[in-house]
């Protein structure tokens, strides 16, 4: 199904074939980014760019552009929507800088008939279509991974993400529920704001260590778990079992140890390639496809299994990725109707 | 004997200390003290290099701190590529990288005179872009031997505690003990009279705001070194950090008064709440209420204490 980014030549190919005329040849697609300063949203850009030329030079729209915000501000990126409806463009691919704030100027957009898709952190404008994951889903899957390995359960340590985001709020509400309703043996003995990043979430778990007992198991939310394995090993601490998210000094700290002691875990997270997904959801919607307005889009899971595959295909100090293919995308809405 | 000013800084991080360790019934206080040694490193040097800006008087801010700090972190990695031996060349084109920021930084405010808030915030958002640009946000792992000096003690205490310590001794030095730190004094408790007193006070502010580029840069140098690689978001929580360890420490805000000892307290302070809070489960919201709290309840005993000396 999901090609590994085999690059922009296989997916030009894959897409000339499907679109020999394409019903949205002379259709053009803007993509309004909030944020581009970590490694994920650069890798977003850098998948979407490929995604998109491949397209354009395909012929199967005119214009794929991309516009990100400097100041992560939703005055500013509704300013930014407002501009992409005046320069006409057909269908605007959004990852919001908030769920409501840009709601006034996504309605205005629907309102001149221009197609608003939303991706990662969406919208909540019932005009616009939302391609969202199920972070609530993935904080339990990390708690059923953990008591699959440990069943006699014990101490957990939770590592967030950035306090306010919702998706910080519904990955840890998945990790609590799964607790409470379905495995009483473990506790959450501490609970720090790792802010998705290696050094914040380092930093927070050094000063919260000394005052923990024992901790057998650290869930986390992505981007965190190179950081958290660090302030053990400083502590001085035994390894526990750490949930990593699919960044590559992750993967690769997972690889050394499982090759010096068989460690063993899981690594799960969102792929920045949402946003390929996201333009050929556009590109169908603009095709005149029934596409319902809330589809959602799996998680990419690295287990023990792939690990060496995934490390292969992810760039050095980068995030795993899929680059998402039409066939995808109409995958994902079928699923959705 | 007068009470110092930044013995409200130490005091509160002996506080934090304690309480954290009351939890624990005392349990892991040399895990603790390490951690804050570790990660108080990283904010004194920052603060140190704030603090001298700070003293320049009303309006003198460095906004690009954070930029600096990435941007410096992403080249010096970048240009080490996890070759052995190569720390040294990093840590010149760190601080070159440093240079070059800082003079960047007072070219747009002595010959655009543009204010310095907004020189550095607007100049911020162009060495992010350039640290951007140079390594697409791709986090590359320092040199093994040189991650493990970033990481490792000497004497018990973190290497990097050392260099802070190190700057720290520099710094109060130069403040105390040189005609250019009461020139930096002088200019900052009045600029005008400073100048007719035949201070240069240009080259003063210039030397300033290149000497807290050069920190910031050797902070991102050593942070990216600590943590395992530079990140592009790797500077934004030591913005109002280096800002905080200045006030809280017991500088004036107003400028012409520096104090070293309290950046020092005042950065230790800034990890020991942060993780006295967490090790007694507050949440999200309850944690920044209380750290703002706390932070303004030091400052307010700071300075009474002052306005009665």
């Amino acid at each position: 199904m999901k090609s590994i980014l085999m690059g922009a030549a296989a997916l030009a190919l894959m897409a000339g074939a499907v679109h020999a005329e394409s019903p949205t040849a002379s259709k053009r697609i803007a993509l309004s980014n909030n944020y581009a300063g970590n490694s994920w949203r650069q890798a977003m850009l850098k998948t979407y760019e490929e995604t998109a030329q491949a397209a354009v030079a395909d012929g199967v729209v005119a214009a794929a552009d991309a516009f990100t915000t400097s100041e992560n501000q939703t005055t500013e990126q509704a300013a930014q929507i407002q501009n992409m409806i005046l320069q006409g463009y057909d269908a605007i691919l959004l990852n919001a800088a908030s769920p409501t704030a840009l709601n006034g100027a996504v309605k205005e957009a629907c309102d001149a008939g221009v197609k608003v898709i939303s991706f990662d952190s969406i919208v909540t404008e019932p005009c616009a279509w939302r391609i969202a994951v199920d972070f609530v889903e993935m904080g339990r899957q990390e708690v059923e991974y953990v008591a699959s390995r440990l069943p006699e359960g014990g101490n957990l340590l939770e590592i967030r993400g950035l306090a306010g985001v919702s998706t910080d709020d519904a990955i840890s509400k998945g990790i609590h529920e799964a607790i409470d309703t379905k495995y009483p043996q473990f506790k959450i003995v501490g609970s720090v704001h790792g802010d998705w990043a290696q050094d914040v979430a380092q930093k927070a778990v050094a000063g919260i260590l000394p005052s923990l007992p024992d901790v057998v198991g650290v869930v986390t939310q992505g981007g965190d778990g190179y950081g958290a394995a660090e302030a053990f090993a400083a502590a001085g601490r035994p390894t526990p079992l750490i949930v990593m998210g699919n960044r590559q000094d992750e993967l690769k700290w997972w690889a050394e140890q499982r090759d010096a002691n068989g460690y063993e875990t899981m690594s799960l997270s969102i792929a920045p390639g949402v946003a390929s997904l996201a333009f050929w959801v556009g590109q169908q919607i603009l095709a005149g496809e029934d596409v319902p307005k809330d589809l959602t889009v799996p998680f990419l899971t690295i287990t023990q299994a792939d690990l060496d595959e995934a490390l292969k295909t992810t760039p050095e100090g980068s995030v795993s990725n899929v680059s998402y293919t039409l066939e995808d995308a109409q995958a994902v809405i079928a699923g959705a109707k | 004997m007068t009470m110092k000013p930044w013995v409200w800084a130490w005091a509160a991080a002996a506080l934090a200390f304690s309480a954290t360790l009351l939890l624990t019934s005392g349990r892991g206080a040399g895990e603790l003290a390490y951690a804050a040694l570790s990660f108080g490193a990283f904010a004194a040097i920052v603060g140190l290099g704030q603090m001298l800006v700070i003293t320049l008087g009303p309006g003198n801010v460095d906004l690009s701190i954070p930029a600096c700090m990435t941007l410096a972190g992403t080249l010096a990695l970048k240009t080490m590529g996890t070759e052995p031996g190569t720390a040294f060349v990093g840590v010149a084109v760190a601080l070159a990288t440093g240079l070059a920021v800082g003079c960047a930084n007072f070219v747009l405010i002595w010959l655009l005179r543009l204010p310095p808030i907004i020189a550095t915030l607007a100049a911020s958002l162009v060495y992010q872009s350039v640290a951007i640009w140079s390594n697409r946000g791709l986090r590359i792992k320092p040199p093994e031997g040189l991650a493990n000096f970033a990481t490792g003690r000497f004497i018990g205490v973190p290497n990097v505690a050392w260099i802070a310590l190190g700057l720290a001794v520099v710094v109060w030095l130069l403040l105390e003990r040189s005609v250019w730190g009461r020139w930096l004094l002088a200019s900052g408790q009045n600029a005008r009279a400073a100048r007719l007193a035949g201070i240069p006070v240009q080259a003063v502010r210039a030397a300033t705001y290149l000497s807290v580029s050069v920190f910031a840069a050797l902070a991102g140098y050593l942070l990216a070194s600590f943590s395992g690689g530079a990140a592009l978001n790797m500077g934004t929580e030591y913005l109002l950090m280096s800002i905080a360890v200045v006030v809280i420490g017991g500088s004036s805000i107003a400028g012409g008064n520096s104090n070293v000892p309290g950046v020092l307290g005042a950065a230790l302070f800034m990890f020991l709440v942060v993780s006295m809070l967490n090790s007694y489960g507050a949440g999200a919201g309850i944690k920044s209420v209380l750290t703002g709290t706390i932070i303004i309840a030091i400052v307010i005993a700071a300075s009474t204490r002052r306005s009665r000396q």
